[in-house]
């Protein structure tokens, strides 16, 4: 019994690194009323992260309601910053927002939270941090550059030309994911003979997509990769690669959903992608918005808290914004012809 | 010279100095790989380039096709997950119809609710848009649950001339233009639709009834904008909700720049299908044009739209000067 003890003092103080406190449990059964805002309606990665919550909600017991609201995809920054004016005239307790409006939101969420509404971002956050209580990020957003930067690697054999189809050129979440891999690039000597070509975007709409890419390989005939971090850019890059028959020639990767990837990955044209569970990320982003608005957790930097069956985390300074805090969820999985056909069921 | 026949020559001029300024910029410009892409992206905005046409020269608008064209893409993708075994035309009928419906909504609005096309269609635009995040669920429409006909349709060649392949989809999305031009300039019914654009009050005088002619000009809109949508099923395979989105944006680019007025009752079939081109050249190229960076094209398309409209502006009034002087 005694040797257990040290055991899970050990555990504690690795995971809650510093701070020797353990993880604060959750009191099931409070009444928070949340809602879940995403960029916008209608597309799978979100409404998994809505599954995730509705688990989380129902383990905890909330008395609260629980909403999913969001805004339709040709109005998604100016109808999230209106529907998180409404919830704080509604006094719901806490906002949960994938951000998509970049810093015009920071004043309507300092506003929310003055109002006793508290903001907390999920997927893509306040890039300023104001009006934020904590981010919670489903990765590191410095390994998924070292992550990207290996998947070129490995499909080029270690050495060629790529090229970036990203979102759209003001995507918060995208662009840091950029940088951080073009920093692992100039950095590690091991990627020296990878050659970074070009930085297009597709604006998450297939036909863009779906243009740049062929643009791509039409204007570097030695293209070995298109490194597409973006779920709408992947599947209209291995698309536009099947339909020219260029898949010997030129791969496509990045960041994709395994129901969309499958036949892509299963005939070698998007041999190898990424992506982190959405439902994971809903579950978490719940249970710290539960424990932040019941008062178990203040949101400040060393706190540690259980989150159900995911375990602990731990409330850090975020090393990408100043002055921001973040949790960190993690891992990610990354895909090939092993295991995409069980995950795209 | 007929001041119609001078515009477009002039737009034919203009495509043509595209090409050869390009083909001194672009490595391997002039080839036949080079003709296939940009006929096939462009093959998906000609239908609603000729629906635009169509409502403009009515004198209204409809900035609801791009929501069309995402709607359509979806449903129809959705139907032939379940029935893969429909036979393509019947396929490509329904998407035109289900196309034809969704303007009839226009159609009724504009036409006897009295309300300005261009609400109306914000409205649906918006309205369509929310319809689509409600119907999908979330779900993708992927390549793998559509029938293997429509996923190689893009890839079909119709015929080759000189050693250039003509797709099947091109020859589709010309013909709506074809059959649409003969009709406005041969059919005495179509001719209406001039009338109801240059003066609906001297329409209505003249005995046309103009709401009709406006109802089913919208409707006709619809249903291209339904054909286009079915072209973007094909070419793309994998649909989500949005689809088609700011495509209304480039149908009104090609119609400007193709030389329909944007004040109605004029505009010629050959214009739009140049002026298609002509925008989707521009785009393609600058694409794989290295001196210019990605934030320039969508500023050029502008720069583009306004030129067009100013020229139009300006040689209408050069020309009515001229009409008055010679009388």
């Amino acid at each position: 019994m005694k040797k257990f003890g040290i055991a899970l003092g050990l555990v504690a103080s690795l995971m809650g690194s510093a701070v020797m406190a353990e993880a604060i449990k959750a009191t099931p059964g409070g009444a928070v009323n949340l809602v879940l805002l995403p960029k916008f309606l209608g597309i799978l990665p979100f409404d998994q992260a809505d599954r995730g919550a509705q688990e989380a909600a129902k383990e905890l017991g909330n008395t609260g309601t629980y909403q999913y609201i969001g805004p339709t995809p040709e109005n998604s920054a100016a109808g999230q910053i209106e529907m998180l004016t409404t919830a704080t005239t509604q006094k719901q307790g806490v906002v949960m927002l994938s951000n998509n409006a970049g810093d015009q939101i920071a004043a309507v969420a300092e506003a929310a939270q003055a109002a006793g509404t508290k903001v907390v971002t999920w997927d893509s956050p306040i890039p300023s941090g104001k009006g934020e209580s904590v981010f919670v990020a489903q990765v590191d957003f410095g390994s998924i550059g070292v992550v990207m930067a290996d998947m070129v690697m490995s499909m080029t054999g270690g050495a060629g030309e790529f090229a970036v189809l990203s979102a759209s050129p003001d995507a918060a979440n995208q662009n840091a994911w950029i940088e951080a891999m073009k920093k692992t690039l100039a950095e590690d000597a091991k990627y020296k003979d990878l050659k970074l070509v070009d930085v297009v975007y597709g604006n998450d709409q297939s036909e863009e997509s779906y243009n740049k890419a062929l643009g791509l390989v039409d204007k570097y005939p030695d293209l070995k990769v298109i490194m597409a971090p973006t779920t709408v850019g992947i599947v209209a890059a291995a698309k536009a690669m099947q339909d020219e028959k260029l898949c010997d020639k030129v791969k496509v990767s990045g960041l994709g959903l395994p129901a969309e990837m499958v036949s892509y990955t299963m005939n070698g044209c998007a041999p190898e992608f990424a992506l982190w569970s959405f439902v994971d990320l809903g579950y978490l982003t719940t249970y710290t918005s539960y424990m932040l608005a019941t008062g178990a957790i203040k949101g400040e930097v060393g706190e540690t808290f259980t989150a159900g069956r995911m375990g602990d985390f731990t409330i850090e300074a975020d090393p990408g914004r100043e002055g921001a805090k973040r949790v960190l969820m993690g891992p990610f999985t990354v895909y090939n012809k092993d295991n995409v056909e069980a995950a795209s069921k | 010279m007929h001041p119609q026949t001078l515009r477009i020559l002039a737009l034919a001029v203009a495509l043509l100095a595209t090409v050869l300024f390009f083909s001194t910029q672009i490595d391997g410009y002039l080839s036949a790989r080079m003709f296939t892409r940009i006929t096939t992206s462009a093959a998906v905005i000609l239908p609603l380039a000729v629906a635009q046409a169509i409502v403009v020269i009515t004198r209204n608008i409809d900035l609801s096709v791009g929501s069309i064209v995402g709607v359509v893409a979806y449903m129809t993708g959705d139907i032939l997950g379940q029935f893969p075994d429909l036979p393509p035309v019947l396929v490509c009928v329904m998407a035109m119809g289900i196309g034809a419906g969704l303007g009839a909504i226009n159609g009724v609005l504009v036409a006897w609710g009295r309300v300005p096309s261009i609400i109306v269609t914000l409205g649906t635009l918006a309205l369509l848009r929310s319809f689509l995040v409600e119907y999908s669920d979330a779900r993708t429409i992927t390549t793998a649950s559509l029938p293997a006909w429509l996923v190689d349709l893009p890839q079909a060649n119709a015929f080759s001339v000189f050693g250039l392949d003509v797709r099947v989809t091109v020859v589709l999305a010309l013909a709506s233009a074809v059959v649409m031009g003969l009709c406005l300039s041969r059919l005495r019914a179509a001719r209406r639709v001039f009338a109801v654009g240059s003066n609906p009050d001297a329409a209505v005088m003249a005995g046309i009834n103009a709401g009709q002619v406006v109802f089913w000009s919208f409707v006709l809109s619809g249903a291209l904008a339904g054909l286009s949508g079915f072209l973007f099923l094909a070419k793309f395979g994998n649909i989500t909700v949005v689809a088609g989105m700011g495509m209304e944006l480039k149908s009104v680019a090609a119609v400007v720049v193709g030389g329909v007025s944007v004040l109605g009752g004029s505009g010629s079939m050959v214009g739009v299908v140049i002026g298609t081109l002509l925008v989707d050249t521009i785009d393609n190229s600058l694409t794989r044009w290295e001196l210019v960076s990605e934030f320039w094209r969508d500023a050029l398309l502008g720069f583009l739209i306004m030129a067009a409209v100013t020229v139009d502006t300006v040689m209408s009034r050069q020309l009515g000067r001229l009409a008055r002087k010679e009388t």
